[in-house]
């Protein structure tokens, strides 16, 4: 695949064939590592946060998207917390989004900021009961955007 | 700033670089499109739910014990430790049931912790490691065995919940590797059948709205009953896990109206259907 003279057809078959076996053989591995790359950074726009005295979440959500592709993360949230989703990519130059909304589809952000392949908002529920972070890729140079949710509370 | 990029609440002007050495120009530049970008986007004040297809919609998170144990803080100082449990249960044969008693047991650590009890902390971590040996899930939970015995020693109690936290969700993802989902859902919900038999039970005696909108979990109770019925048909069949269904049904009306809705006796109802369901589930038997 990265050869860049030509090759004698069997071989470029063979090659061809190889390469795709190979990669798809690693193609899973490769879109783990890149949603656990968006991870890495989610965590990295969470740690100002933990600094702040919210308690992170180990567990995460993610998968890709599509540009303009929305998903709706349904959370339990309780009256009386206060909770910072925290979003990002790992395509640099994405742009991605996360509002939250309640159960009747009303935005509650309290606060929320987008930065390019981050993005963050804030809710202090007025009722406890279930919400819905709603994540989008705004933009991307990929056909798939890796993305990863993170969220504290205090 | 591990990737070297300054982020909103990081630094002296959440969402905006200002390094040392910055020009006016670039200040002013900073500064004007600094906002702007900030609110790139905007968002509708109102969306159709309805126009998610499920595929489009991840399942309900739940939430970790001690995401209650916050907002339970705040509503002053309930007698911890008369809701702790005597005794200590033993290891079930039967792998569904050994499962619920871990995450019950795991929910029991938040209450000792709240009750500030070292000793019946660090007896509760090392139940929490014989039932993960009982489920082949003992490594992943050493470590926090002996963080959880450590902190209690200290009386770092937030480190504690930490731990217990962390106990319940490393338990989790190791039987998600082990490809024992199942298992892994019933560590959880065995986790939240005790916390809210404890959480009724705080309620109970001091009833308030604010203490009682906290039982308004309509979706988590329904993902419960989804997470049973997409069990394998041996699990479904598991006398406990049967009866566990058959609480999470009658709950699911009860705390489906709004937080305001829900009165004393339906906190009594649900207090006495979790507590009886928790007993099974620590002593067996029908």
């Amino acid at each position: 695949m990265n050869a860049t003279f030509p090759l004698p057809f069997r071989s470029a078959l063979r090659s061809s064939l190889l390469a795709v076996i190979l990669f798809s053989a690693a193609a899973p591995c490769l879109l783990r590592a890149t949603v656990d790359d968006a991870l890495s950074f989610a965590y990295e726009a969470a740690l100002p946060y933990y600094k702040q005295g919210y308690s992170i979440r180990k567990d995460a959500w993610g998968g890709d998207l599509g540009v303009h592709d929305k998903k709706a993360v349904s959370s339990q949230l309780f009256k009386g917390n206060d909770y910072w989703f925290l979003m990002a990519s790992d395509v640099k130059a994405a742009s991605i989004s996360v509002h939250i909304y309640d159960d009747k589809g009303n935005l509650v952000d309290a606060d929320s900021w987008q930065k390019g392949r981050f993005a963050g908002a804030r809710v202090s529920p007025k009722a406890t009961g279930t919400y819905f972070a709603i994540v989008q890729i705004l933009k991307s140079p990929e056909d798939r955007t890796p993305w990863a949710l993170v969220y504290g509370y205090k | 700033m591990l990737h070297s990029e300054i982020l909103p609440g990081e630094g002296i002007f959440p969402g905006c670089a200002l390094k040392r050495g910055m020009s006016l120009f670039s200040l002013l530049v900073a500064l004007t499109t600094g906002p702007l970008s900030l609110r790139a986007d905007t968002p509708p004040k109102k969306i159709a739910l309805s126009d998610f297809p499920a595929a489009a919609v991840q399942e309900v998170v739940v939430p970790v014990p001690s995401e209650i144990f916050a907002v339970l803080d705040k509503l002053g100082n309930p007698n911890w430790k008369a809701q702790l449990r005597d005794g200590k249960a033993r290891t079930p044969e039967d792998r569904a049931r050994t499962a619920l008693l871990l995450g019950n047991v795991i929910a029991e650590g938040f209450v000792a912790v709240e009750a500030e009890d070292a000793e019946r902390v660090k007896e509760l971590g090392r139940q929490v490691l014989t039932l993960a040996e009982a489920i082949n899930v003992r490594k992943s939970v050493i470590a926090r065995s002996k963080s959880i015995t450590d902190k209690a020693d200290q009386r770092d109690w937030r480190g504690v919940r930490s731990e217990f936290d962390g106990a319940l969700q490393d338990v989790r993802g190791a039987m998600d590797e082990l490809n024992d989902q199942d298992l892994s859902q019933l560590v959880s919900l065995g986790g939240w059948l005790r916390g809210t038999e404890v959480l009724t039970s705080i309620i109970g005696k001091g009833f308030s709205k604010d203490g009682a909108e906290l039982l308004h979990q309509p979706e988590l109770v329904n993902y419960f009953d989804r997470c049973i019925g997409s069990m394998s048909a041996r699990l479904r069949r598991n006398p406990l896990v049967a009866e566990i269904r058959d609480v999470l049904r009658k709950i699911g009306p009860l705390v489906n109206e709004g937080g305001d809705n829900i009165t004393p006796e339906k906190v009594k109802t649900i207090h006495d259907l979790t507590r009886g369901v928790d007993q099974r589930i620590v002593n067996g038997g029908n």
